[in-house]
C-alpha cells in the first residue's frame, strides 16, 4: 500500500498537490511539493524573515533615545518582537531549504552579499523620534495588512508563524498610535516633527506594497503566489486597503498627506493617488537606498564579530560527541 | 563548523498545572541547555507558562505524507463512541415513565 | 528599626538620606547596565539570543524604573527627570556598568565584545541577587517588599548568564582566552559594584542593607564557586581602577551614554511624550 503511494509519477504528484491546494488543505514542511512552490515560498519567506531582522535596525536607533522610561521599555519590547518575528520566519524558511542542503548561515550570507533583498522601508533613514512613531504606526500597519492576507496561506508553517506575528503586531500598532497621538496633541515642535516624518515616509509607505503590475518594475511573482494560495490579494488590493484604513485616520489627527491628488473615487470605488517613483523603488530594493549600505554593514560587522561565539559552541558539541 | 551551532529543537509548554503540553514552535540552538534558555523568551514572553520541554528535532519520529494513509479509518466504529449508544437515553426514559402509568400507580 | 512608610522614614534624617543614597545606587546600576544591554539589540551572536537578552534588559530597566519611582515618592523629583536630566557627576552607578560594549557605537561599526557582556552581566547579577536578598530584610519596608518582587526575575537572568559563562569557558582556546581577558577587565573595576559608597555606615546602622564586607564576601564565594567549575583562578581582589562611581567619579563613557539616553527627552522635558 505504501509503495503504491510512492510510485506516483511526478505529474501525478503535482496533480494531487494541486488538488490539495484547491481543496484548501495545508501543506506541511515534509510534504511533497513542486519545486517552484518551494522556491516561491523560500523567496517570499526568507525575504520576509530578513526584512524583520533588518527592520529592527532603524527602530533600534531609537531604543535608547526613546524619550521616557516607559517609552524606552515599550520600544525595546517592540523591537525585540521584530527580532522574534525574524526568528519564526527564519525557522520556516530554514525547514524549506533543508532538503536543498542550506541553512540559516546561507540565508544570512545571501543577505550580506546583497543576493537576498529586504523590504524597501528598511533602507530608509529614521532621523527623528517621529520616525519611530511612523514606523510603528504605519509601517507596522501596512505589515498587518499584508500579513493578514497570508494567515490562510496554503503553507501551514507560514500561516502558523503569521498567527503568532499578527497577534503581536496589534500591540505594535497601538504602541505606534500612542507615540503619534502624544506628538500630534503636543507642542508645535512635536507636531512639526511628526508631520515631517509622515512627509518623508509617505512614498516609502506606498512602495511597501510593491508595484501595481509588473510593468512598473519588471518581473513579479504575485500571480504564482496567488495560484498556489500563498497569498490571496494583489499589491494594489493591499494598498487600497491601507488607504481605506489609514487615510481618514491620518487626516482626522490633523496630519497632511504629501499628495494633493489623493481622493476616493466613488465611481471606480478606489483611491486615486500619485504614484511613487518606481525607479527609485527598484534602486532601493537592490541595495542602493539611503541607508542600505550602513544597515547591512551593521549586521555584517556584528555577525562577523560574534563568529567566535558560534564556533566555540559548535566545537563544544563536537568535543562532547567524542 | 558553524553548522553544529544550529541544531533544531522543538519547544513545548504547559499553560497551567492542568493543561497538557502544547507545541509552541522551533528554534536553533547549539545544545539543549541553550535551547531551554532561549525557549522561554522566544515563545513565552507574554502568555503564562508553568513548564517547558525542548526536544531535539532529530529525536522526534513522525509520519511522512505517504505514511499518513495509515490514519485512515472507516466511519463504522460507532460502537467505540457514546453516540453508538444514544438509544439508551430513550430506553431509560420509557422505563421511568412506565413507573408512573395508571397501572403501576394503582399497584 | 523599622520604617513602614515614607512618612516614618522621613522622620529619621539619617535613615532618609542613607535610603536615598542607596536607591540612587540601585537605580543607576540597573539603568546603565540595561542601557548597555539594549545597545546589543539586533547584534547578538544568535537571533534567538537576541530575543532572550532583550527580555533581560527590559526586566533590568523595569527594576531601575521601580527604584526611580521610590525616589520620586521620597520627593526627589519625577522618575523621568531623575533618569534623564541629572548631571553625570550626580550618577551613583558603578563605573564598570557604564562602560561601552566595545569600540564603535550601536549605530556604527559596533565592535562589541560578547565575552565582556557575559562576564559583566553574570558578575553583576550575582552581586544584584546578593544585594536583593539582603534588601528583603531592609528596615525600609517599601524597599524590602520591592526587593522581594525584583528577586523573582533574577533566577532566569542567573541561569542564562551562568550557562553562557560555563559553556564559553569550556569550549575553544580562542573563547577561553577572550573570556579570561573579559574576567580580568571586569574584575579590576568590579569593586565599584560591591562598595556601598560614603554613606555605607549609615545604611548599615539604619539596617537598610547588610554590611558591605559581608555582602562582598558572599559575592566572592559565589564567584569562586563558578571559577572552580571551569578551572579558573585569579590571584587578586577586585579593584576600582577607573574610579568610584558611588562618589560620582565616572568615565567619558557615562557622558556618552547619558547624552544618547536623554537626547529626545531634553528637547522638552515638560511636554508629554
Amino acid at each position: 500500500m505504501l509503495e503504491m503511494a510512492q510510485s506516483l509519477t511526478e505529474e501525478e504528484k503535482y496533480h494531487r498537490f494541486m488538488e490539495r491546494i484547491e481543496a484548501g488543505e495545508r501543506i506541511e514542511a515534509d510534504d511533497w511539493m513542486p519545486d517552484d512552490y518551494r522556491e516561491a515560498l523560500i523567496r517570499l519567506i526568507s525575504m520576509h524573515a530578513v526584512s524583520e531582522i533588518m527592520g529592527a535596525l532603524p527602530e533600534k536607533e531609537w531604543v535608547p533615545k526613546a524619550p521616557t522610561l516607559h517609552r524606552k521599555l515599550a520600544i525595546m519590547a517592540k523591537v525585540q518582537d521584530e527580532m522574534g518575528h525574524g526568528q519564526l520566519l527564519l525557522r520556516v524558511a530554514e525547514d524549506l531549504m533543508k532538503p536543498l542542503g542550506r541553512n540559516r548561515e546561507d540565508i544570512l550570507k545571501d543577505l550580506f552579499s546583497g543576493k537576498l533583498k529586504f523590504h524597501n522601508v528598511f533602507h530608509m533613514k529614521a532621523p527623528t523620534w517621529g520616525d519611530a512613531g511612523i514606523i510603528a504606526w504605519l509601517v507596522d500597519g501596512a505589515a498587518i495588512i499584508t500579513q493578514s492576507m497570508s494567515l490562510n496561506s496554503s503553507y501551514g508553517p507560514y500561516a502558523r508563524a503569521l498567527q503568532r506575528i499578527c497577534a503581536e503586531e496589534v500591540f505594535h500598532a497601538q504602541h505606534g498610535e500612542s507615540i503619534i497621538l502624544a506628538l500630534t496633541e503636543g507642542t508645535e515642535e512635536q507636531k512639526k516633527m511628526i508631520q515631517t516624518s509622515l512627509t518623508e515616509w509617505w512614498p516609502a509607505l506606498l512602495m511597501f506594497f510593491g508595484p501595481r503590475s509588473k510593468e512598473n518594475v519588471g518581473k513579479s511573482h504575485v500571480n504564482k503566489n496567488i495560484k498556489y494560495k500563498i497569498r490571496t490579494k494583489t499589491n494594489e488590493d493591499l494598498r487600497q486597503e491601507f488607504f481605506n484604513k489609514y487615510v481618514p485616520r491620518i487626516q482626522s489627527i490633523g496630519l497632511k498627506i504629501p499628495d494633493e491628488t489623493i481622493h476616493f473615487n466613488e465611481e471606480k470605488g478606489e483611491w486615486i493617488y500619485e504614484q511613487p517613483d518606481w525607479d527609485e523603488f527598484k534602486k532601493i530594493v537592490t541595495g542602493h537606498g539611503p541607508m542600505s549600505k550602513e544597515r547591512l554593514e551593521l549586521r555584517t560587522t556584528s555577525y562577523e564579530n560574534t563568529a567566535w561565539v558560534r564556533d566555540a559552541l559548535a566545537n563544544r558539541n563536537v568535543k562532547e560527541a567524542y | 563548523m558553524n553548522n553544529d551551532f544550529y541544531e533544531e529543537y522543538e519547544v513545548f509548554s504547559k499553560r497551567n498545572q492542568m493543561a497538557p503540553f502544547q507545541h509552541q514552535f522551533s528554534l536553533l540552538a547549539p545544545n539543549k541547555e541553550m535551547a531551554m534558555v532561549m525557549a522561554k523568551e522566544n515563545f513565552l514572553r507574554r502568555e503564562p507558562c508553568v513548564n517547558i520541554w525542548v526536544v531535539k528535532k532529530s529525536d522526534i519520529s513522525s509520519l511522512g505524507e505517504e505514511e499518513r494513509v495509515i490514519l485512515n479509518r472507516l466511519d463504522n466504529k460507532s460502537y467505540r463512541e457514546t453516540k453508538g449508544y444514544g438509544y439508551l437515553k430513550k430506553k431509560w426514559r420509557e422505563y421511568e415513565q412506565e413507573q408512573f402509568t395508571e397501572k403501576n400507580l394503582l399497584k | 528599626m523599622v520604617f513602614n512608610s515614607k512618612e516614618e522614614l522621613m522622620e529619621n534624617q539619617k535613615a532618609y538620606e542613607a535610603t536615598k543614597s542607596l536607591l540612587y545606587q540601585l537605580a543607576d546600576d540597573d539603568f546603565l547596565i540595561a542601557y548597555r544591554g539594549s545597545e546589543w539589540l539586533g547584534l547578538a551572536p544568535h537571533i534567538e539570543e537576541d530575543v532572550a537578552f532583550s527580555s533581560i534588559n527590559q526586566d533590568t530597566m523595569g527594576h531601575a524604573v521601580m527604584y526611580f519611582q521610590l525616589l520620586e515618592e521620597l520627593g526627589e523629583g519625577k522618575a523621568d527627570d531623575l533618569s534623564h536630566l541629572r548631571n553625570p557627576r550626580e550618577f551613583r552607578n558603578a563605573v564598570i556598568l557604564e562602560m561601552k560594549n566595545g569600540s564603535g557605537t550601536y549605530l556604527e561599526k559596533p565592535d562589541y565584545d560578547w565575552a565582556f557582556a557575559v562576564v559583566r552581566n553574570l558578575f553583576y547579577d550575582y552581586a544584584k541577587t546578593i544585594r536583593l536578598q539582603s534588601l528583603k530584610e531592609s528596615s525600609y519596608k517599601p524597599l524590602a517588599y520591592m526587593a522581594q518582587r525584583i528577586l523573582s526575575e533574577e533566577y532566569y537572568h542567573l541561569m542564562h548568564w551562568e550557562l553562557w559563562f560555563k559553556q564559553l569557558m569550556d569550549s575553544t582556546p580562542e573563547a577561553r582566552q577572550r573570556m579570561e581577558a573579559a574576567i580580568e577587565r571586569v574584575w579590576d573595576d568590579f569593586d565599584g559594584v560591591l562598595t556601598l559608597g560614603p554613606k555605607k555606615e549609615d545604611m548599615e546602622s539604619c539596617q537598610l542593607i547588610g554590611g558591605e564586607k559581608e555582602l562582598k564576601d558572599q559575592w566572592l564565594k559565589r564567584v569562586q564557586s563558578i571559577f572552580e567549575d571551569v578551572n579558573y583562578t585569579i590571584d587578586r581582589t577586585p579593584g576600582m581602577k577607573n574610579g568610584n562611581g558611588r562618589k560620582g567619579e565616572h568615565t567619558e563613557d557615562l557622558d556618552q551614554a547619558l547624552s544618547i539616553l536623554s537626547e529626545v527627552y531634553r528637547m522638552d522635558p515638560v511636554t508629554n511624550w
